[in-house]
């Protein structure tokens, strides 16, 4: 064998070993558990980790706008009631990802989860 | 065929190459999409690695630019002018020092180390474009493809030389 082809082998033989082992690295780092923050006005008021919630509960957020009810289940969160004009945040539903944070614009309730499964990725196409 | 050969001969070479190449990666885009964004076999690189040994490497770059721009055109997305464009780009200067160390019964073993190229050059295009480097993530897998699809068109490209060797006798 020339040495050039030898040569051209061990460093192609290199680069396949390296990314292989960044992908190991990668998975075993990756993947943190999901956490839903309820931030009022840009400040977080509360922190659930939703993967050690059981059974469903509710609780209601007061603020100096109005009143945001709470509920959380297992992996995932809603609004299931508010006293706001528009109920947006009510008719969104419940989340379990990052990809659309529930919003409730008049209370300045932003619910977002972080952590857990990856959002859609948006830069595809 | 010398390397040397101008005129028409060269011109209608060149021509019948890009068109094979056109139309292989417009039958590849029809092909459903890999799980990874930017990954696949790439089979129309069989031309670009062929052509850099047999002809050279400013005629290979030539019908490289020319697939590049026409297969844009043709599928309707502008965008991979710029992710193909800067993997062709890459792969192609590759494969120039390759063809300087290699000789032409190990185009095989050149293609990986242009597909791998051609895959950091795509993903330092997307870099680019989105202004982050976060998709840098997906290098180690890119880099993997690259070598794998690199492997397969290259051993294609080493087939179809002989056999067109062949057939010139």
């Amino acid at each position: 064998m020339k040495s050039s082809t030898k040569w051209i082998l061990i460093l192609l033989g290199m680069a396949v070993a390296a990314s292989g082992a960044m992908i190991l690295w990668q998975r075993g780092g990756g993947q943190t558990a999901p956490v839903a923050r309820i931030l009022r006005d840009g400040e977080l008021v509360e922190e659930i980790a939703l993967d050690k919630v059981t059974a469903s509960y509710s609780f209601v957020l007061h603020g100096s706008a109005g009143s945001n009810t709470i509920q959380v289940e297992p992996g995932r969160i809603r609004v299931s009631a508010a006293d706001c004009p528009d109920q947006v945040c009510v008719e969104q539903g419940y989340i379990s990802d990052g990809t659309v944070p529930i919003v409730c614009l008049p209370h300045g309730l932003v619910i977002e989860i972080v952590g857990g499964e990856e959002p859609l990725d948006g830069a595809a196409g | 065929m010398g390397r040397r050969d101008r005129g028409a001969g060269r011109v209608a070479r060149l021509a019948l190459l890009t068109a094979i190449a056109l139309t292989i990666f417009l039958v590849e885009a029809q092909l459903p999409a890999a799980p990874i964004p930017g990954v696949k076999l790439g089979l129309a690189n069989i031309v670009t690695v062929y052509a850099v040994f047999a002809l050279g490497p400013r005629d290979a770059l030539m019908v490289l630019c020319a697939r590049v721009f026409l297969g844009a055109v043709f599928s309707g997305q502008m965008m991979t002018l710029l992710y193909s464009g800067a993997g062709g780009l890459l792969s192609w200067l590759a494969l120039c020092l390759l063809c300087r160390l290699l000789d032409r019964k190990q185009m095989w073993l050149a293609s990986p180390v242009a597909g791998m190229c051609h895959n950091v050059g795509q993903l330092l295009a997307a870099a680019g474009v989105m202004r982050t480097w976060a998709v840098l993530a997906y290098l180690p897998y890119l880099v993997i493809a690259g070598v794998v699809a690199g492997l397969f068109t290259g051993v294609a490209a080493q087939v179809l030389d002989g056999r067109l060797e062949k057939l010139r006798k």
